[in-house]
């Protein structure tokens, strides 16, 4: 099965690619509000059984691809 | 909200004592209110207020000619001549790099550069200071790659090279790794050093840099505290650095300075604006309007409080007189950047400080700063450790095979993997990179800068006077044998909990000889940092009182090499009789450290001086000072080429026993020179030994092993 | 001769081109990300390496869109010679002046280190040592060269290919160095010649570079 994961700063700290890349636009007059840039990670595993599958992938995320004091994450099926 | 909670949650909340309580109370003829509490809490902390340390701090006084007292500034000035000086200061961030290695150690380089280029200085090169715990504990492989990959992301974008440093691995830092940070700038003629004190009714106090979010509020008192097992619960406390944005501040910074714009400028790093305005008020003895709200901002749901206490990172302030604020600006949005300006001088010598157009807080900025408590913690005379008789550990083993067994251990493997993820050219003043015992940068006059840092936590454990003596003289001696005479130190004092009287004795008894080295030496303690509370669920670390040392040469001769990587080089081993000891190979094979004889100061500093003089009158083709796993370690890393030192003895011959290969003696001495050298070298050699009482020995001559 | 040294926000390379630059006794023209200039009002462009914008988003892609970089490429097209240096490289990349592009190292650190690289192909303008192999310096995380196949083989057989690494310390295709366009005036490399002017330096191969 497979499993989009989407990586983000934690919406309190400072996300800085994202600062650099919204100063850059507004720069040339885009009117950007916020930008804020993360990760989108795509798990294909073995399990086939969904809950076990999904049970497995949230167990991945948030034991390697997170770093929980930085990042926030949210999961879908594909 | 604060009202309502008990003095009792007060107290805890911003960690105040009864004590400290009933000191404000007094100071302020009432009780804290509103703000007050937050402003107590950050800079009575102890690492903004040094409470427990300031009285010990004070015998670093000594200067010479070349520096003076800034005690008062960011970081420490050398004055070397033809227009230079050199200024420098280290500093830790063990705590947050313990929760988040990558940011802890990315945001503690930027927190010292900007120590550095707020004083007018160009920073010219990085160094640090690491101690990790065993390599199998939990999580430190982690913290490890992540404190090495914050370095290198922070310094290495904002374009200033990571040179030198010290990584330590022991299981005394598995839950309390130190990661401490030195940076080095340079001040050229056409640059003033800037200040930090305010000055001039009716200037104006001036943001500049990065927008201010909810980062790290709370962080100064946090750092004084131990850890508990509880790290979730201190999330919010975490500061991300954007390198990307010092560099902008290094470049708008200095050219605003340079162009004289500025009466004085302050960078905003432990409790943030409270602490950097407060400061600069209470330095010049005046007053400040602060209008928070004018503070720019990351987060429109930030407090006042919280304004006052963020430690978002890459933010300064400054003053300026009203009529060069234009140009300030100009300048400050030529390379994107806020600066905004928040307040004026006044002439009230109180700190007023608004909230849309409603003053919150007035208070005189002195009862928070100059007037935090000063804590003479109990100690009690130093006792030596000493052992009366010698534990000797390893006669009894094969040498090939004890040596191979050290290199297995993380402390003595190959540490390249650490400094090729550093940029050490950038700036191109590189002259002796990370490979070298010592290294060096040059400067524009053409003449030659070492930079070490120093501490060797294995002698440290095994006797504290032993080791903060060898802490400033064996990387000293290391600049000695390249021809640099040290010219200054800083140091960065990691203790545990300053409460405890044997923790509070090694911090004494360390503060007393590094003031009485720095003056014998003539190398001042011209800045520096103490982290106490280095403390994991009630067990501390060892004292680890690292320091840095800038050495200066005065020409751009050649500097002698650290390895044999020619052949027929003659080898010499030149013996100072001083501690015997197997400091670090003892607790590598698990067994007990103990040491026979002594240390002497005022000796060994004058040596450092006849060592300097010997190699620039010498100048040897290689040079070193025998390291920590003894002879042994230090010819297995000088091999090169293929090349090593092959002994002209016998293998029954004193050189060939185990003893004489890993014992770590203070302190033995390497030199091989080439024929054309070799007569001369022999006859000054002789001169040092006899004045010196030295031991020396041709120990054998570089050939293919 | 004028020498045009170009700065972005996060250029950290660019004092170290202006010594090297006045070093050969030429005058440098700085020039500003956020300006156009007159192409006529210098010989030569280098564009230096650092972290040009953090190195965000991409290595080198906000650069490449800044009007400096136009002014740049209008420049290139008279043929006139343009060097790119680590960053400088990137960014040449991303303008479209140079072929393919750099991603992160194969063992995905940051690297430091003194490296051999070979010519393969000579420009007339840069790289004048008589040294088919020069000794500089590498100091990036984002210096694998890569390009599709049928690139890589264009790249290959139009002669543009302009160093290869003695030993491959990034994972480049076909050890890839350094690239030139057709024309053979704009050409970049990884290594810094700037940091190997002097045997002080530990090297001074980058000497005769410009």
């Amino acid at each position: 099965m497979k499993w989009g994961i989407k990586i983000l700063p934690r919406e309190v700290l400072l996300d800085t690619q994202g600062r650099a890349v919204q100063d850059y636009l507004n720069q040339n007059s885009q009117g950007v509000n916020q930008c804020r840039i993360g990760k989108y990670i795509v798990l294909d595993l073995k399990q086939t059984d969904a809950a076990e599958s999904k049970k497995k992938a949230i167990e991945i995320t948030e034991q390697t691809l997170l770093n929980p004091l930085i990042e926030t994450y949210t999961i879908e099926s594909l | 909200m604060v009202a309502e909670r008990t003095l009792t949650e007060k107290l805890k909340h911003y960690r105040i004592s009864q004590a400290e309580y009933e000191r404000i109370s007094e100071l302020l003829g009432r009780p804290p209110q509103g703000l007050e509490w937050a402003l107590f809490s950050a800079l009575w902390s102890e690492h903004c207020s040094y409470k427990s340390s300031k009285v010990h701090l004070r015998k670093f006084s000594y200067r010479n000619g070349m520096t003076r007292d800034d005690s008062d500034e960011n970081a420490g000035v050398v004055d070397i001549g033809f227009g230079e000086k050199i200024v420098f200061k280290m500093e830790s961030h063990n705590h947050p790099s313990f929760i988040e290695p990558y940011q802890g150690a990315a945001t503690g380089v930027g927190g010292i550069l900007r120590d550095i280029f707020t004083m007018g200085a160009r920073p010219i090169a990085l160094a640090d200071y690491l101690c990790f715990g065993d390599e199998n504990a939990p999580r430190m492989k982690s913290l490890v790659k992540g404190v090495v990959s914050g370095i290198s992301g922070y310094g290495n974008c904002v374009g200033v090279p990571t040179i030198t440093g010290y990584t330590e691995y022991d299981e005394n830092y598995n839950k309390n790794i130190l990661v401490n940070a030195m940076a080095v700038g340079l001040l050229e003629g056409h640059m003033n050093l800037a200040s930090s004190k305010a000055e001039g009714v009716g200037n104006l106090v001036v943001y500049v840099g990065a927008k201010t979010g909810k980062d790290g509020v709370h962080g100064a008192a946090m750092a004084s505290e131990s850890f508990d097992q509880d790290i979730d619960s201190k999330k919010p406390n975490i500061q991300i650095g954007d390198p990307f944005l010092e560099k902008l501040l290094i470049e708008s910074c200095l050219e605003v300075l340079s162009k004289n714009l500025v009466v004085c400028m302050q960078d905003m790093g432990a409790a943030g604006l409270t602490s950097s305005t407060f400061e600069m008020a209470s330095k010049g003895r005046v007053g400040m309007d602060l209008h928070l709200d004018k503070v720019p901002q990351r987060d429109s749901s930030i407090t006042p409080e919280e304004i006052l206490l963020s430690e978002s990172q890459e933010r300064m302030v400054l003053v300026c007189v009203p009529k060069n604020l234009e140009a300030i600006q100009a300048v400050f949005k030529k390379w994107d950047l806020d600066a905004a300006p928040i307040g004026t001088i006044t002439d009230t010598k109180k700190m007023r400080l608004f909230w849309k157009g409603d003053v919150v807080t007035e208070i005189d900025p002195t009862l928070i700063t100059d007037s935090a408590p000063r804590y003479e913690r109990p100690f009690i005379p130093y006792q030596a450790k000493r052992k009366k008789s010698m534990i000797e550990p390893v006669s009894s083993q094969n040498k090939d095979q004890l040596l191979a067994s050290l290199k297995q251990n993380a402390f003595y493997k190959n540490k390249n993997w650490i400094f090729e993820q550093y940029d050490q050219r950038v700036g191109t003043r590189t002259v002796r990179d990370a490979s070298h015992t010592v290294s060096v940068v040059r400067l524009n006059s053409r003449r030659d800068l070492a930079i070490s840092v120093g501490c060797r936590p294995a002698f440290m454990r095994m006797d504290t006077r032993i080791g903060a003596i060898d802490a400033i003289i064996y990387p000293a001696l290391q600049q000695a044998v390249k021809g640099f005479k040290p010219i200054a130190v800083t140091d960065c004092l990691n203790f545990a909990n300053p409460e405890r009287i044997e923790v509070m004795t090694d911090f004494v008894q360390t503060c007393d000889l590094y003031a009485e080295i720095a003056q014998r030496l003539d190398a001042p303690i011209i800045s520096g940092n103490v982290s106490f509370y280095n403390e994991t669920e009630g067990k501390g670390i060892p004292p680890t009182p690292a320091v840095g040392i800038v050495g200066l040469k005065e020409n751009e001769d050649l500097i002698p090499g650290c390895v044999l990587n020619d052949p027929d080089l003659t080898v010499y081993l030149v013996q100072m009789p001083g501690v015997v000891s197997y400091a670090k190979t003892a607790e590598v094979l698990k067994k007990e450290s103990s040491f026979s004889g002594d240390l002497l100061v005022p000796l060994l500093c004058d040596f450092v001086a006849a060592m300097t003089a010997f190699v620039a009158k010498t100048k040897p083709q290689v040079s070193r000072v025998v390291g920590q796993g003894g002879l042994a370690i230090t010819l297995d890393k000088m091999k090169s080429n293929g090349f090593e030192c092959v002994f002209d003895a016998g293998d029954s011959h004193l050189f060939n026993s185990t003893k004489f290969l890993f014992e770590e003696r203070l302190y033995d001495f390497l030199f091989a020179v080439n024929s054309s050298q070799q007569v001369q070298f022999e006859k000054e050699l002789n001169v040092l030994v006899n004045k010196w009482n030295l031991v020396s020995y041709v120990l054998g001559r570089s050939r293919r092993g | 001769m004028k020498v045009g040294v170009v700065t972005f926000p996060g250029t950290n390379c660019d004092q170290d081109v202006v010594k090297m630059t006045q070093a050969h006794g030429y005058e440098v023209v700085p020039l500003w990300h956020k300006d156009r200039f007159d192409i006529n009002s210098v010989k030569m462009v280098i564009v230096p390496g650092g972290f040009s914008y953090g190195d965000y988003l991409r290595c080198g892609a906000l650069a490449a869109r800044s009007p400096v970089m136009a002014s740049v490429k209008d420049l290139a097209k008279t043929g006139r010679p343009v060097l790119g240096i680590c960053n400088g490289f990137q960014i040449l990349c991303e303008t479209g002046l140079l072929p393919g592009v750099l991603v992160r190292n194969d063992h995905g650190h940051f690297i430091d280190k003194w490296t051999v690289i070979e010519t393969v192909n000579s420009t007339s303008h840069f790289s004048k040592s008589d040294k088919k192999k020069l000794r500089l310096p590498v100091a990036h995380g984002e210096g694998r060269f890569y390009a599709d196949k049928p690139e890589l083989d264009k790249i290959e057989e139009q002669g543009q290919v302009w160093f290869r690494y003695a030993e491959n310390i990034n994972g480049s295709l076909n050890n890839i160095a350094g690239v030139m366009n057709k024309e053979k005036n704009v050409a970049a490399l990884m290594p810094h010649p700037e940091r190997a002017l002097f045997d002080w330096m530990g090297g001074s191969d980058g000497f005769k570079f410009i």
